[in-house]
């Protein structure tokens, strides 16, 4: 009798075991190299995701580090999505590194959940791309519109990194303000690993500009920044979201932030609402320092995908339906898919008042390119 | 054109601090150091943390940043280079690999990706003669490297220790039958080479940022200063890196300073990029390679490391 007991005790204990379901979602991110940076926010912004949404799941979000190879991400993708538990893949916000992953997602079937914001990634036909973050698309064309109907600039300098980011923002804006009746009087591509910038400000100040535009990565962007100061030009600065990181504007000082303003997808700020709040304090309890637009907006991703899950959608193939039809409410903003994986629709530009490091919302463009 | 000439001089300066400790390496042991980058970046970390414990300018780090960098040499010696010095050439560029590596990921570790900055060597500020921004920065970094640079002549043709730091690097078998300790003169090129390459760190970082991954780069560029100037030549070292900082600051610099040259030759604006002047930096690798292998100023090899 106690050992029918006992085996029946073992059976149950078992048995509720199994029913806790197991899902793996892959955490593909640099985390090393030169956009470590980036993808550490993006890896927090997901882990932190797990610890929220999981509920009654048990959720594998196992760190691939993608450094900064282009084919990093395709290689960890290779390795992981052949497992049947894997129900999507948080995919690097470097476009360099996505656009290998996707012939992989399409024959394995696992959607990728970025922040990416180069535009070709949603541009190759897959149905397994899925981008949390505005693409190039919106955010350039509110940078554009921003430097012509607002600040009434009509001659552009566009200074971009020599990365599949940088080429797509410099191609969207320059049709975009061809578009807006602006012109663009110099351009020039410059390598991350590039210190002085001293010849493409004396090229930029040759070709006399009314507006510099920039699409740049971190460090890179810092270091122009700095050396524009210095120079003292005089011509006003619309640059990129990643401006908008703590960690950038933290490599400059508030006086060299002075009047440059820059596009961003999501205003991070305690007080605009609730959840916002929360993300924030437990962002800075969880892993220290403030969070930046690829943590929230990962956040919202992974989020989504754990929502699916949690309402049925057990397989990769569920989850990858789930997002294509459905709106998310996130943190950040709302997600639709416009039936090509771009999910935000909406972009912001802030302005730094020269005081200090943290920029004031100045103009919101919502649902600048429509849902489905 | 007097602010692209500073800001070469500037920038060549530190490169050539990051040449000379290469040649030097590269003579003691007949080795290519691939560490050597990384002992810059080590630098500018060492600089960014005795400048976060001491709150005062690069100028007054710089000996404590150099005896910290010397240990650092050291240790670089007595685990990549002498284990392996009886063994063929290439287990020390695996080893001083996997060094530069290690190196590159302990930092991370510590300091996490985010880009750091060092104390200026003296100030900050900029003064304008003219339209052209002069900052102290770069005037300092002039000076200091120049300092360096002759002290580093005078060591090695002046003093009794740096004779025989040439010896040894000349001919150890000589040398040691003569007497000399060879192996300690090996570890102190060492040290001394990683001293010159931690005061370029923080002079480059307190302008331009370090960042963990910034060996490679810094290696390659040394590569190419000392491949050009004369494989094994200081004085070679020194044109090699001035002539890199050329290819970076002036040559994408020539359609601004020669508006004409724009509208005469086609297509100019493309020739000239940071790009282009990139690619145009390795073909003139390639060709002194092609036609010069010992460089411009070094003396013919029989054999290459």
């Amino acid at each position: 009798m106690r050992a029918s007991l006992a085996s029946i005790s073992l059976l149950a204990a078992l048995c509720g075991a199994a029913n806790a379901q197991t899902v793996k979602l892959p955490i593909i991110v640099p985390i090393t190299g030169p956009i470590a940076l980036e993808g550490t926010s993006q890896r927090n912004g997901a882990l932190l995701a797990i610890a929220h949404g999981a509920q009654s799941l048990k959720v594998e979000g196992e760190v691939l580090d993608t450094a900064g190879a282009p084919e990093g991400g395709a290689n960890a993708l290779e390795r992981s999505a052949g497992n049947k538990s894997v129900v999507a893949a948080v995919a690097p916000m470097f476009g360099t590194q996505v656009l290998p992953m996707i012939p992989l997602a399409n024959e394995y079937k696992v959607p990728l959940i970025t922040t990416a914001g180069t535009g070709a990634i949603t541009e190759k036909g897959s149905r397994y791309v899925y981008r949390f973050f505005p693409s190039d698309i919106v955010t350039k064309l509110a940078q554009a519109k921003y430097v012509t109907e607002v600040m009434g600039k009509k001659r552009a300098a566009i200074l971009y990194n020599a990365t599949a980011y940088g080429q797509s923002g410099h191609q969207h804006l320059t049709d975009y303000l061809k578009a807006q009746g602006a012109e663009v009087v110099y351009a020039d591509a410059i390598e991350l690993s590039t210190k002085d910038m001293t010849p493409v400000l004396a090229k930029a100040k040759a070709a006399n500009p009314d507006i510099i535009l920039l699409q740049m990565h971190t460090a890179s962007m810092a270091l122009l920044l700095k050396q524009l100061a210095q120079a003292n030009l005089g011509i006003p600065v619309v640059a990129n979201t990643m401006l908008t990181m703590p960690s950038t504007a933290g490599l400059l000082e508030p006086s060299e932030l002075k009047g440059i303003c820059a596009e961003t997808s999501a205003w991070i700020g305690k007080g605009v609402s609730p959840e916002l709040d929360k993300f924030v304090d437990d962002y800075g309890a969880k892993f220290g320092g403030v969070p930046d637009f690829f943590a929230l907006q990962q956040y919202d991703g992974v989020m989504m995908v754990l929502k699916a899950v949690n309402s049925g959608a057990t397989t990769a193939d569920a989850v990858q339906k789930y997002l294509a039809d459905n709106e998310y409410k996130g943190v950040a903003m709302s997600y639709r898919s416009d039936g090509k994986g771009n999910m935000a629709h909406s972009a912001a530009i802030v302005c730094f008042d020269g005081t200090t490091r943290s920029p004031k919302l100045v103009k919101r463009y919502d649902a600048i390119a429509s849902a489905k | 054109m007097l602010q692209l000439t500073i800001n070469t001089l500037a920038l060549g300066a530190a490169y050539a601090l990051v040449a000379m400790g290469f040649v030097l390496i590269l003579n003691a042991t007949n080795a290519v150091n691939f560490a050597h980058g990384a002992l810059v970046m080590l630098g500018s970390y060492i600089a960014f943390t005795i400048g976060s414990l001491l709150p005062v300018v690069g100028l007054l780090l710089l000996p404590l940043l150099l005896i910290a960098a010397a240990i650092v040499g050291l240790l670089l010696y007595f685990i990549a280079y002498l284990p392996l010095k009886d063994k063929p050439v290439t287990s020390v560029f695996i080893s001083t690999i996997s060094a530069g590596v290690i190196f590159e990921n302990a930092v991370l570790l510590i300091y996490g990706p985010e880009p750091r900055i060092t104390p200026p060597v003296i100030g900050t500020s900029a003064f304008k003669i003219g339209d052209t921004v002069i900052s102290e920065q770069s005037l300092a970094v002039i000076a200091a490297a120049a300092v360096l640079i002759v002290g580093q002549q005078l060591l090695f043709t002046r003093t009794r220790l740096g004779k025989q730091l040439r010896a040894a690097a000349q001919d150890p078998d000589i040398a040691a039958a003569c007497g000399m300790n060879v192996g300690l003169m090996v570890a102190l090129t060492f040290a001394i080479a990683a001293a010159l390459a931690a005061a370029a760190g923080m002079f480059l970082s307190a302008t331009y940022y370090a960042s963990p991954t910034d060996g490679a780069n810094y290696t390659m560029k040394a590569y190419i200063a000392v491949t050009i100037g004369g494989w094994g030549s200081i004085p070679g070292a020194v044109i090699g890196a001035l002539l890199v900082a050329l290819f970076e600051v002036v040559i994408p610099s020539l359609p601004a300073l020669f508006p004409a040259l724009m509208q005469a030759v086609p297509h100019a604006a493309d020739l000239f990029t940071m790009t282009a002047s990139t690619i145009a930096l390795f073909i003139a690798f390639l060709i002194v390679l092609l036609f010069r292998p010992q460089g411009l100023f070094g003396e013919t090899i029989k054999r290459r490391a």
